[in-house]
């Protein structure tokens, strides 16, 4: 019976989702979004178990916060009439998902998601609902464009989402019980972040005089060029004279510092790549929404007669 | 990070993902559309992220960069196609699509 469970509570968020996106009065639509949401955390709360999954229980309670939040905001998203609204709970999925970041010590991510996301992309959407958008009124529902207040008939929609759901818990559930032997990889060895530091010599460097002035710079390094040691917790490095001096945990590289290394030392082609793709959706973008300049019969002869003066031409 | 904190983060960025696919199948409106598709872009980030706080891997947080990158330029080139529509058509209903083939 246990194992049933989790795909009883994604039945219950697709028959919620139906009814939600059923047209039908608002109150009902929004209780059935509530009902929609409390499926997903007795999802959440099955998989995961307890709040003494996580570290602490503070992070568990933020967990379930921020992500139920997510869910709710981005259940309304698809189910609002008006497009507007839609964006700004997209916004409100946005801030959720970087409290989920944070949580998962991204800050990084976390602040370039809500700086690219909710500041630039967002802001596109809205300047060009707003300028694509007829003047709609609370009052006047009809003003609104059919295809905005009668959606598709949502049973096909909802059971592939149902199928897909289904699918996605029952991997989650199945790939991460650590009683099946050999199921989870072992957790990545701390070494490679320490190796980050190495690689940022000067900050290396001025850590160590900081730490102890009389070590003698630089540290001996083995043949395989590592000269930070690890052995069991303790993490050291070595001088010329013999001597050793530990390192503390807090001079690891903070999380923006080795989300930086990675990028441009592991994947340096990708991130030109990057640079690429967006010059060339700007030169897309650019083309492909260029209004062309209608000339009326007079401009088109005195074109045609080579009779417009530089000023003319830019107006 | 447990294993069942893992779970729980992908089964976030899961729903995400699914209230997406539900939404670009539903709504009939470009923008909202794309906007769903931004969703499934959310959903992607968090398991990437999570994948990558449990497994020690910074290579999850970059990969959430080219993910930013991507929506950027979708939106970008998306929206564009949505002002060629709605210039021709008066509209941004996604049926009328079904006209550029004539």
């Amino acid at each position: 019976m246990d194992m049933f469970l989790p795909y009883i509570a994604c039945l219950t968020f697709a028959l919620a989702l139906y009814a939600a996106l059923r047209p039908s009065p608002i109150t009902v639509r929004v209780g059935m979004i509530a009902v929609a949401v409390a499926a997903a955390g007795w999802l959440l709360g099955l998989v995961a178990g307890s709040l003494s999954a996580f570290a602490d229980a503070s992070q568990g309670v933020f967990f379930v916060i921020f992500s139920l939040c997510a869910i709710a905001s981005a259940l309304r998203m698809i189910t609002h009439d008006q497009p507007i609204y839609s964006a700004l709970f997209f916004v409100l999925v946005v801030i959720a998902t970087a409290g989920l970041f944070v949580l998962l010590e991204a800050e990084f991510m976390a602040f370039a998601l809500v700086i690219v996301y909710a500041g630039a992309i967002l802001i596109t959407y809205m300047f060009v609902l707003m300028l694509a958008n007829q003047a709609t009124s609370q009052d006047e529902p009809d003003t609104q464009a059919a295809y905005d207040r009668i959606p598709r008939e949502p049973a096909a929609a909802v059971a592939v989402g149902f199928l897909l759901l289904c699918l996605i818990s029952g991997t989650v559930i199945k790939g991460t019980d650590v009683s099946i032997p050999g199921n989870l990889p072992a957790p990545g060895n701390p070494q490679a972040q320490w190796a980050t530091l190495e690689h940022l010599s000067v900050q290396f460097e001025r850590e160590v005089a900081e730490l102890d002035p009389d070590f003698a710079w630089p540290p001996v390094s083995d043949e395989a060029g590592n000269s930070i040691h690890i052995e069991g917790t303790e993490v050291f490095i070595i001088a010329e004279d013999g001597s050793t001096l530990v390192l503390p945990d807090s001079m690891l590289p903070r999380n923006t510092q080795q989300v930086g290394w990675s990028l441009v030392n592991d994947f340096p082609v990708s991130l030109e790549l990057a640079g690429v793709i967006l010059l060339m959706a700007m030169f897309g973008a650019a083309i492909i929404a260029r209004r062309a300049i209608e000339l009326g019969e007079q401009e088109k002869r005195r074109v045609l007669l080579g009779e417009v003066s530089k000023s003319e031409d830019l107006s | 990070m447990t294993s069942s904190a893992l779970a729980g983060y992908l089964i976030v960025s899961g729903l995400l993902l699914v209230i997406g696919v539900v939404g670009f199948l539903v709504r009939r409106n470009l923008i909202v559309m794309f906007l769903c598709t931004e969703l499934m872009f959310q959903g992607a980030a968090i398991a990437f992220i999570a994948m990558g706080r449990y497994l020690f891997d910074y290579s999850g947080q970059v990969m959430v960069i080219f993910i930013l990158t991507v929506a950027a330029a979708e939106a970008a080139l998306a929206l564009a196609l949505v002002v060629l529509m709605h210039r021709q058509g008066d509209s941004l209903d996604a049926d009328a699509f079904a006209e550029l083939t004539e």
